[in-house]
């Protein structure tokens, strides 16, 4: 009963047309940002920070968040039609949404992860409605040995992302991890592998990297084959745009697990959309009665990630706002906005400013159907891109990249490190080796190191600590039983192959 | 009413000037008179949202009301301020970019071999802006209520004093290094990546102490996650008043004081720069700037461009010894 009461008092505060009109403005810049190459939420969020200090800090944070979650909406669009990643944590949505576009089927694509993103959103705003403080203080009691037992859990789980050679996949996870090594070490503060450049010190920019990787690459790709999928219409009928009975029986089950992943995953600090979406993917393909669709056009594949990274964005606000301890960049920079006003997230804030944490969330409902409406007529005109000529579509996209490459720090060198991987990529692409699990290794690599030789450093050296807790002791004992199983079924089809 | 914004963030201010051209005003530049005739840019080597750009862009808003410009804040984040130095050394000597500097640019003068400048002379002080310590804090459920009791929890144990600071380098960071020399403990500073990071450590009981802004962890101290035991400045903080300095608590000789200060290039003009300086005490004497920083835990405090250049120059030593102590120096 408190929480309708609660809820009632939220929506009161949002259904004003002052509220409505900045949740709208909000959504749309989000999803507007998220189809942009390059351009993402931290960068967008940042500029309009200072707007944001002469609106009542209610109205600031139903614009800033909406900004948050509008981008992820956006970010699968350009990932599925063109192969070009709108968001880092859509680069996932590369490996199948674009072989669904290849199949002509850009415009289901597009519908599930619509409304698998409206899941997603939907499932963490519930859970931070009910449980939020309760949820909070669960997440914050993992440890750093916890940490890098679920890290290396969803290391091991990804081995299976690529398509061909499982030999190149690993390659490419180990130079990912290489990759993911530059930078200062968080424990001694040493530069490791930076040569001497500065811009190097602070690691490289995950968005320079997965823009290249993924688009610059793509670009070089369909400009030297010339495939470019071609549209059969441009008149997108409604009845185009819906998933057949098969898609919808696929679409059910990995949208539950993508909300369940990514709400996980999204509350833990440290942990965001990028690798939410990967994991979703790999458990996807494991759990998947279909393994081999998975890289060719397999729906599962499409809407778990998606569902997954949206409901992480979601879920990520409940340690932000009943502990006050932000789970990323983005996050803080919210944070920063609300400090400015005077309000000081915390565990106070639910009962000190009441206004606040339950407009919000009320504005979160709001912003996410929203979204659902703005999105779906926007299927057909994003459909439609396809039909513009790519001596138009590739330079502007090249330049939307270099813009958003560059704003992320305001670094010419990111923007160069930009095409270098994009080159790199190209190359990997001609040589079949799959660019995911490299993007993977970088992100999940520094985590696991540092939270092992955290462990380590509260341990006093202690190596028993990883087995000690309970959390870190399941989650090493579930990525053994999937080495064993790895082992087993490979046995196993030997015995048969041998057998035939 | 709340007067007309006139901060504006940079991509609106390329449109204001695509549309208005101020390219050829700069001529009047360089002398004192007539200045100032254009909009400021400050560069700020932080993202948006943390202290030090808070601070300056509610500082940035009273210098523009008072000049009749318009003021830039520019976000250049990156390792040890590099990209905002390199950006501020390549603008015109004329007085209207500035940069802030912090406690944080005399440790990367340590930190970096071989930067591409040398920041005490290819930059010229104008003014402190802002002056706020650290606070040090445990769990409540230490049962820690002094820092007497926490040296003495921590001779007990076999790997001594537990720190919780953010990354390596940073003030936090070299303040725990200090901390345990003066205070003659053994033990080891874990670092986090974040603020929040560090905060959680406190929260799960990892570590015995953390050291952090005010600022920063101003909600965990309010809402009593954390429990303060001493505050690092000389005197004690006007927030926390029941709180003693590191110094009364026991451990003598230690202090630290972290700010912010506003630079620019080095060939910029003496009148410009001692406009400037005016400008800059004007606003911090303001009753609202000095209220609404009272609010973020910290001082509006100018100087003279001297006082502020000695401080820079006093705290380059002061780290590099910490810091050579603790292995972190000049890679």
């Amino acid at each position: 009963m408190e929480t309708l009461t609660n809820l009632a008092l939220g929506f009161e505060q949002v259904l004003t047309v002052q509220a409505l009109l900045i949740c709208l403005l909000g959504v749309t810049l989000g999803t507007f940002i998220g189809v942009l190459p390059g351009i993402g939420a931290l960068t967008t969020i940042s500029l309009c920070l200072p707007l944001t200090f002469h609106l009542d800090p209610l109205m600031g944070l139903i614009m800033l968040a909406g900004i948050f979650y509008g981008s992820q909406y956006g970010g699968s669009t350009a990932s599925i039609l063109l192969n070009v990643p709108g968001t880092a944590p859509a680069a996932v949505t590369c490996l199948d949404g674009y072989p669904l576009t290849k199949q002509g089927r850009a415009g289901v694509a597009l519908f599930v992860t619509t409304i698998g993103s409206f899941i997603g959103g939907s499932f963490a705003i519930v859970l931070l409605i009910l449980f939020a403080p309760m949820l909070a203080n669960v997440a914050i009691s993992f440890s750093a040995a916890d940490y890098f037992s679920i890290m290396l859990l969803a290391l091991t789980a990804a081995s299976t992302l690529g398509v061909g050679s499982p030999l190149k996949g690993l390659a490419m996870v180990v130079f990912g991890l290489a990759l993911g090594l530059v930078g200062t070490d968080i424990n001694s503060g040493q530069f490791r592998f930076t040569f001497g450049v500065p811009a190097l010190a602070d690691g490289i920019n995950l968005v320079a990297l997965a823009m290249g990787l993924f688009g610059v690459a793509e670009i070089l790709n369909t400009l030297v084959t010339g495939a470019l999928p071609r549209l059969e219409s441009t008149r997108i009928t409604l009845r185009s745009m819906l998933p057949t009975k098969e898609d919808w029986q696929d679409f059910r089950g990995s949208c539950a697990r993508g909300s369940l992943v990514g709400s996980f995953l999204g509350m833990l600090p440290g942990t965001g959309p990028t690798i939410a979406a990967f994991i979703s993917y790999a458990i996807e393909k494991k759990v998947s009665r279909t393994p081999e669709k998975f890289g060719h056009g397999s729906i599962a594949g499409v809407t778990g990630p998606e569902t997954a990274n949206n409901a992480s964005v979601q879920a990520a606000f409940i340690p932000t706002l009943t502990l006050g301890v932000p789970g990323d960049a983005i996050m803080a920079v919210m944070i920063g906005g609300l400090l400015i006003h005077g309000v000081t997230p915390g565990p106070q804030l639910i009962s000190d400013n009441p206004q606040l944490f339950w407009g919000v969330v009320a504005s979160f409902w709001i912003g996410n159907v929203m979204l659902l409406i703005l999105n779906l007529p926007l299927i057909g005109l994003w459909v439609k891109l396809l039909s513009i000529p790519y001596k138009v579509l590739f330079p502007a996209i090249l330049f939307l990249i270099s813009i958003g490459v560059y704003s992320v720090n305001n670094s010419t060198f990111d923007v160069l490190l930009t095409f270098g991987f994009g080159l790199l990529g190209f190359w990997f692409t001609r040589r079949g080796f799959p660019s995911a699990p490299l993007l993977l290794g970088f992100v999940l690599g520094p985590l696991i190191e540092e939270n092992f030789r955290r462990a380590l450093l509260l341990s006093d050296g202690n190596l028993a600590t990883f087995v000690e807790r309970p959390v870190s002791l399941g989650f090493l004992l579930i990525t053994l039983a999937l080495l064993v199983a790895a082992g087993l079924s490979k046995h196993l089809l030997a015995r048969k192959n041998r057998a035939q | 009413m709340k007067r007309r914004n006139l901060v504006l963030s940079l991509p609106m201010l390329a449109v204001l000037q695509a549309c208005g051209g101020n390219g050829e005003s700069s001529a009047s530049a360089g002398s004192g008179e007539g200045f100032p005739s254009r909009p400021f840019r400050i560069i700020v080597p932080f993202g948006a949202g943390g202290l030090a750009d808070v601070t300056i862009r509610l500082a940035g808003e009273h210098l523009s009301v008072a000049t009749g410009q318009p003021v830039v804040i520019e976000n250049r984040p990156g390792a040890g301020g590099v990209a905002a130095t390199t950006t501020m050394l390549s603008a015109a000597p004329d007085g209207y970019t500035l940069i802030v500097l912090t406690n944080g640019t005399t440790i990367a003068e340590t930190q970096f071999a071989d930067l591409p400048y040398d920041i005490t002379a290819d930059l010229r002080p104008v003014s402190a802006l802002a002056w706020f310590d650290l606070v040090l804090m445990t769990s409540p459920d230490s049962g820690v209520t002094s820092l007497q009791d926490l040296l003495t929890k921590a001779a007990t144990r076999p790997g001594g004093l537990r720190i919780a600071t953010i990354n390596p380098g940073s003030t936090q960071h070299l303040s725990a290094e200090l901390f345990k020399s003066k205070a003659g403990v053994a033990g080891t500073v874990i670092s986090y990546r974040t603020t929040p990071d560090v905060l959680g450590a406190l929260l799960r009981g990892e570590v015995d102490l953390a050291i952090e802004a005010y600022t920063a962890l101003k909600g965990a101290i309010d809402s009593g996650q954390a429990v303060p035991l001493a505050v690092t400045g000389e005197a004690r903080n006007p927030a926390l008043p029941e709180v003693p300095t590191v110094a009364e608590a026991g451990v003598a000789d230690y202090v630290v004081t972290g700010w912010n200060a506003v630079y620019t290039n080095a060939g910029t003009p003496d009148e410009v720069v001692a406009r400037l300086n005016e400008e800059i005490a004007k606003v911090t004497a303001l009753p609202e700037i000095q209220q609404r920083f009272a609010e973020l835990g910290v001082e509006a405090r100018s100087s003279t461009p001297d006082e502020i250049h000695q401080r820079l120059l006093a705290d380059i030593e002061k780290w590099r010894d910490v810091m050579v102590a603790a292995n972190l120096a000049g890679q």
